[in-house]
């Protein structure tokens, strides 16, 4: 009956942040007293948040071994790239046929921001970048396409956190979401996609180099 | 019906300023099995919610069918600015005339601003929306406020503007935002600005306070719906109250009236709460607590929160009793901790009262009366002089009387120790000559020291050369004429300002107001009687009623009634309401553009709108989807095959109003 208790809500929300930057490191086991303690929070919440977060396939529950963190492998990584990459074209190519001029001035808002952020401040701009393409994603007008690339969006991140020691934010991104925006306000439809292919590709090239050379 | 039908236990608990108090009670057959008082922890509400959980002593927690809370937390939160940072992007609004009438003040936060859009009185855009200027804006800001809201003129009419913003705002930051339209219908902007903005700075205040209670019911093992009692005594689902918490305004007085009008069965009566701060009156007519369709009153801010009318004064049973500048005794506005209480719980106190009361009257002022003490250790963020320091560590040797602490401290007024945050903080408290005490003295109460509250009170008015049953009776009547004044007032809607009661009767006041009331009160003419009656009898709550309210009832010539459990009555009225969803659509011309021919008529229904070439067609789809609307809304919100009626109101200007209210008992689990 009760979708979206308050406390479940917030312990989901703290939880997830947790995994998603690797404060609960992938393959690490997950003591239910422990995060509700840490939390100020009872257990029921807490349990509740879990088994939301194992629908999202970033906690496992087994019988056996209780829960743990959902572990990140290449194999992985190269299913959600492949994801991603078609369905991230297919919204980019969608914002340019459907969007408003709200919907400009959110993205235009967006990349002026991400232009004015200093290089260092990596965890900055890969927020703003979720954003950015979140925006897209609205400006699609597809809530269903919005909601599996946020998904899939989630479990990317904790690639980008691993990857981030020798990442760092490619400078590049900027000027390729200044051709992106440009596209979707021509109402380019082609050229949207194929940016928006290449910038996804760019990013999941490099995660694989490096996640590859760390072994 | 089976057994667990039979009994079905509740749990109701109201935390005031002072104390919070619960109750069990038996559902069906209204039974109060339990009840427990402890003091309302303001630095985090749960500890004093989990000592009155343990207080009554449940033996089968799963047997709990239903919790339910009223809470001063918002009301407080606003009074002592501890809500949350909020910017309020107003939309359309005239910059000029809110600085011409001055109204900057009432937003309730100093961060707001003006951007160009709106609609007009027919639902149409008055202005473009600026989006760049507000996304400019919200960018500037987002890093040092904790909520937005977001109000735009018209917007119940047609809340485009504020949707529009939502919709680009929520896409650059991750602030939760609030808009006008979804918190209020009325066409009143300013005052739907202060709401949105009121309920931006308490989400996260409320949505803390209720996983802390949902985290102490837990460790009692109580798993049951939780309600929170709205301004209107009616119950709220304890999700819709995490998104509205603007509406739990005045929910503790509210909860008192509806828990005396359960309690005693009447179907009209004035309330009258006698809690230790303050003393809260409201009117019960035909059953209901009368609500205030203006809209709520709260530190000076108007909202569009529909509450229950009621006025409240800083009147209690632990209000200070001091000298005033003319030697005339003050009671109140502060609350202290009675004397009785302090020498009951640090026995020194109690000797040094009795050692203050044998000395001779220069010596023994009443400054002697006022002590301060350790509440608790505070955390080192705290204390940040020198002085605050050097005032803890003598703290900790005990409660000490004010001149000690002048003296130790080397200031010559207490007024340079500044100990406001320390005070707010609970730290530190301070205690007192209160009428808790003069009731241990009369042998009224005698839960506490009657010794040391009987010295304190002979040094007191040995200070006046004053007999100390005469003062007494004296403070008694101060009181009541208090408590009268405030029900004249509040019932007459007419300010009365109170002066001095022989120059009033002997005729050196010439008002005739102040004569009237004095006269009827202390019938002094010698040819004229009047008085003043009230029609309807008073209801009794709060434990210092029996012994404040008798005098009352008899000066307004009426019956006092104090129902069984009348010193809890305020958690019962927690769990006494109703659950209640309304919903409310507008209904309006859609108009040509110099406003002269009709083209048809719009249904707004909050984000959606509906347009109809008759009027006709517009108010009965208007009436099917709102009872639509308030019927799911009461279930999702925990009622119980909740009833629906609809009310049709006229705004002016071929403009409609279709209320639809859903009630129905709370929905207890099985």
């Amino acid at each position: 009956m009760q979708m979206e208790r308050v406390d479940t809500k917030r312990a989901y929300e703290l939880i997830r942040e947790r995994i998603t930057t690797l404060e609960l490191p992938p393959g690490s086991s997950i003591n239910e007293q422990a995060l509700a303690e840490q939390m100020e929070m009872g257990l029921v919440p807490v349990r509740e948040a879990l088994k939301l977060l194992a629908h999202e396939k970033l906690v496992v529950i087994t019988p056996r071994h209780g829960l743990y963190v959902a572990d990140v492998n290449v194999p992985d990584l190269e299913q959600i790239s492949e994801m991603r990459l078609a369905l991230e074209g297919l919204c980019a190519r969608l914002a340019a046929q459907r969007a408003t001029a709200d919907d400009i001035v959110v993205l235009e808002t967006l990349r002026q921001e991400q232009a004015s952020t200093a290089l260092e401040d990596s965890k900055r701009l890969f927020d703003l970048d979720h954003k950015f393409h979140q925006a897209v994603a609205r400006a699609a007008h597809n809530k269903y396409l919005a909601d599996s690339l946020e998904r899939l969006f989630g479990l990317s991140q904790r690639l980008w956190y691993l990857a981030l020691p020798q990442l760092g934010f490619l400078p590049s991104a900027v000027e390729t979401h200044l051709d992106l925006v440009q596209a979707i306000e021509d109402g380019d439809p082609d050229k949207a996609e194929r940016i928006m292919r290449e910038h996804v590709g760019e990013f999941y090239a490099q995660v694989r180099e490096i996640l590859e050379t760390a072994r | 019906m089976d057994a667990s039908a039979q009994t079905a236990l509740v749990l109701g608990i109201d935390t005031g300023g002072t104390y919070t108090d619960g109750v069990l009670l038996e559902y069906h057959s209204r039974r109060v099995l339990a009840s427990h008082k402890s003091l309302t922890t303001k630095r985090d509400f749960s500890i004093g919610i989990e000592a009155v959980i343990e207080g009554i002593h449940i033996e089968d927690p799963s047997q709990i069918k239903m919790v339910s809370i009223s809470t001063t937390l918002a009301t407080n939160a606003i009074a002592e600015g501890k809500g949350k940072r909020v910017a309020l992007l107003l939309i359309g609004y005239d910059r000029d005339l809110i600085s011409t009438f001055k109204m900057e003040g009432r937003f309730a936060t100093p961060n707001f601003h003006f951007f160009d859009g709106g609609h007009d009185l027919y639902g149409r855009e008055k202005r473009e929306l600026d989006l760049p200027s507000i996304l400019g804006k919200v960018n500037e800001i987002k890093d040092r406020v904790d909520a937005i809201a977001v109000s735009s003129y018209f917007s119940p009419l047609n809340p485009e503007h504020e949707l529009r913003a939502y919709r680009a705002i929520s896409s650059i930051c991750d602030l939760p935002i609030v808009l006008g339209h979804q918190l209020s219908t009325r066409l009143g902007s300013v005052e739907r600005a202060t709401t949105a903005a009121l309920n931006a700075s308490l989400l996260a205040v409320l949505q803390d306070f209720i996983i802390a209670v949902r985290r102490a019911m837990e460790r009692r093992d109580i798993d049951a719906p939780l309600m929170v009692v709205r301004g209107d005594g009616t119950l709220m689902s304890d999700e819709f109250a995490a998104r509205t918490p603007v509406e739990t305004i005045h929910s503790g007085p509210a909860a008192s009236a509806i828990g005396g009008r359960f309690l005693s069965r009447l179907d009209g009566a004035l309330v009258l709460d006698v809690g230790g701060t303050t003393t809260d009156i409201a009117v019960i007519e035909a059953g209901q607590v009368t609500v205030s369709e203006e809209g709520a009153t709260v530190s000076d801010f108007k909202t569009s929160v529909k509450a229950a009318n009621l006025l409240s004064i800083a009147l209690g049973g632990d209000s200070h009793i001091t000298w005033g500048h003319e030697k005339n005794v003050v009671v109140g506005p502060e609350r202290v901790a009675p004397l009785a209480y302090l020498a009951w719980k640090h026995p020194r106190v109690g000797k040094q009262l009795k050692a203050l009361s044998l000395r001779t009257w220069a010596q023994a002022t009443p400054d002697w009366l006022e002590y301060w003490y350790l509440l608790r250790e505070p955390p080192e963020s705290l204390l940040k002089g020198q002085r605050e320091r050097d005032l803890i560590e003598f703290l900790r040797d005990g409660p000490q009387p004010v001149p000690e602490i002048i003296k130790q401290l080397n200031v010559l007024h207490v007024a340079q120790v500044g100990i406001g945050e320390l005070l707010r903080q609970e730290i530190i408290g301070k205690a007192g000559l209160t009428s808790t005490d003069l009731m241990h003295v009369e042998g009224q109460y005698d839960v506490w020291d009657t010794e040391a509250s009987a010295h304190a009170w002979k040094v007191f008015c040995q200070f006046q050369f004053k007999d100390p049953d005469e003062l007494r009776q004296q403070v008694w009547t101060q009181m009541s004429e208090m408590i009268i004044h405030a029900v004249i007032t509040f019932l007459s809607e007419r300010p009365l300002q109170l002066g001095d009661r022989q120059r009033s009767l002997e005729g050196g006041d010439q008002d005739f107001g102040r004569w009237f009331f004095y006269n009827s009160l202390y019938k002094a003419h010698p040819y004229l009687e009047t008085g003043i009656r009230l029609q309807r009898p008073i209801i009794g709550i709060g434990a210092p009623a029996g012994i404040f309210l008798p005098d009352v009832a008899e000066a307004l010539q009426t019956e006092l009634i104090l129902p069984d459990h009348y010193e809890v009555a305020n958690a019962v009225g927690a769990i006494a309401g109703s659950v209640m969803v309304e919903e409310e659509l507008l209904i309006y011309p859609r108009l040509s553009h110099d406003g002269l021919e009709v083209f048809g008529y719009f249904v707004q229904a909050h984000d959606e709108r509906t347009e109809f070439e008759e009027l006709e067609d517009a108010l009965a789809y208007a009436r099917a989807l709102s009872e639509e609307r308030a019927l799911g809304g009461a279930i999702r919100s925990g009622a119980d095959n909740p009833q629906v009626t609809i009310e049709e109101l006229t705004d002016g200007l071929d403009t409609y109003r279709i209320r639809a209210k859903a009630i129905g008992n709370p929905r207890l689990t099985k």
